[in-house]
């Protein structure tokens, strides 16, 4: 992406009230962000935590902001909730003499195609893919509006672009069931990668009791060995279970991507 | 002029506070820890701006801390930053957005949003919150903000655009309420764990037919 020193770059994410992973991710990409000089400047916001969106842009210089939302799908966050919080009146808004710039959240950039390959190579060193199948877990709810949509979407990718023997989409909440993964998959492996921005309650609490990890669901903590002992060996396949798509470094660069095709999409 | 070199000008004119940090200059950059840690030489010392995300996550007993401006800053530490920039970052770890809000209220900008219209803008499952009463709402302020184990901000917010917040202490409200030297922390609309736990409370309260 070419530098921007005139630009001030605020990811936004939801953080929580109760689980300190939550915000986590989001402040890593920035910092990896900020570190490469490619914005004037690099900031966070968070729906839970603070910064809040209301507040983040007083400690903002520049006056042409880019606002990325670290989210995996669009949907009531960033369609209701950030635009609303911001006052954004579309993908371009000027307010108090300022350009703020609304791009589309990570999780829809084409690009997430290329980061769930990579975390799934990563927790399966060495494993074959054509005798492994990648399950990619969503939330599946209302509530989670299109994230179910949008990994659908990445399994379909997935399943023409690589060589993985089988690719599903699965859910927590609505078939098909990433209970159900036995059943659901034949390949002597299977991947597992939570389409989830942080490592929150559901990839560290939900989703391991879910596949037969873990009888219960223990500590929502970081020191917890949930993604270190694979594979596990569950109904004579070797499960792998990776952590939440949106903890692996590489969305910093979908962030910037993100960037970019705002730019491309609304060239002056 | 951008906000790190605002926050050197604060200290040249004499502010060395904010919230429970104590800023202090060095030969090369700036040394932050907690305020009753001023002059202990026994500090375990960090060097990165990032850090300062560490040092405000969990309190003393180890617990999460979702509201970085409750009075429960953990002590024992001391980092080291070189450079304004260095030191925005730090700060705004530590304390988000208070520099800037302190900036934007001292130079006449800061526009403080009435609790009704905060509560008459959530959608959601929040949407109920404009179901609270006055006196509830007044109820809960003073209990969720509360200087002693809820939060040092200085609310500058009012019930509605007539109606004055009561029964709270100047020393909540009042911005220049301050030690010397101190940069306050400023509330300028109620924060989202406000709305939170206004949920419960307007849930009570049935809907106007």
């Amino acid at each position: 992406m070419q530098s921007k020193p005139n630009s001030a770059l605020v990811i936004v994410g939801h953080g929580s009230t109760v689980n300190p992973d939550s915000s986590a991710p989001t402040h890593l990409h920035a910092d990896a962000i900020r570190v490469r000089g490619l914005f004037g400047e690099v900031h966070c916001c968070f729906w839970k935590e603070e910064p809040s969106v209301r507040e983040v842009l007083r400690m903002v210089d520049r006056d042409d902001i880019y606002i990325v939302p670290n989210f995996i799908s669009e949907g009531y966050f960033t369609d209701n909730v950030i635009p609303r919080e911001f006052g954004l009146e579309g993908p371009m808004t000027v307010r108090g003499g300022r350009l703020l710039k609304y791009c589309e959240p990570v999780g829809s950039h084409a690009s997430m195609t290329r980061v769930l390959l990579h975390r799934a190579r990563e927790a399966t060193p060495g494993v074959d893919p054509a005798r492994t199948a990648f399950l990619i877990v969503g939330h599946g709810t209302g509530l989670n509006d299109n994230s179910a949509k949008a990994a659908k979407e990445q399994a379909a990718r997935l399943r023409t672009e690589t060589d993985y023997a089988e690719v599903l989409s699965t859910y927590m909440e609505e078939p098909p069931l990433v209970a159900d993964w036995a059943t659901l998959t034949s390949a002597p492996n299977v991947v597992v990668v939570p389409f989830f921005i942080s490592d929150g309650l559901h990839s560290y609490q939900d989703i391991p009791v879910l596949l037969g990890i873990e009888e219960e669901a223990g500590a929502a903590a970081s020191q917890r060995g949930v993604f270190r002992h694979n594979p596990h060996s569950l109904h004579g396949r070797a499960l792998y279970y990776a952590s939440a798509i949106g903890t692996e470094p590489m969305i910093a660069d979908v962030i910037l991507e993100q960037v970019a095709q705002f730019d491309r999409t609304h060239a002056a | 002029m951008g906000i790190a070199a605002e926050i050197v000008r604060l200290l040249e004119e004499g502010f060395d506070t904010i919230g429970q940090v104590r800023i202090l200059r060095t030969g090369g950059g700036f040394d932050l820890r907690h305020v009753d840690d001023a002059g202990r030489g026994d500090l375990h010392v960090w060097c990165r701006p990032e850090e300062a995300r560490q040092i405000a996550a969990s309190d003393d007993a180890g617990g999460y801390r979702p509201l970085k401006t409750a009075p429960n800053l953990r002590r024992g530490w001391s980092l080291r930053v070189s450079g304004a920039e260095e030191l925005r970052l730090a700060l705004d770890f530590l304390y988000p957005a208070m520099i800037g809000t302190f900036l934007e209220w001292r130079a006449g900008g800061l526009m403080p949003v009435p609790l009704r219209e905060t509560l008459g803008r959530q959608t959601g499952m929040y949407r109920v919150t404009v179901r609270i009463t006055d006196a509830q709402a007044g109820e809960l302020i003073a209990e969720h903000c509360k200087l002693e184990g809820g939060c040092l901000r200085k609310i500058l917010w009012s019930l509605s655009a007539e109606t004055p917040l009561k029964g709270l202490s100047p020393a909540k409200t009042d911005p220049d309420g301050v030690r010397e030297g101190e940069i306050p922390l400023l509330c300028a609309e109620a924060c989202n764990l406000l709305v939170a736990a206004a949920r419960p409370v307007a849930k009570q309260t049935p809907p106007s037919k």
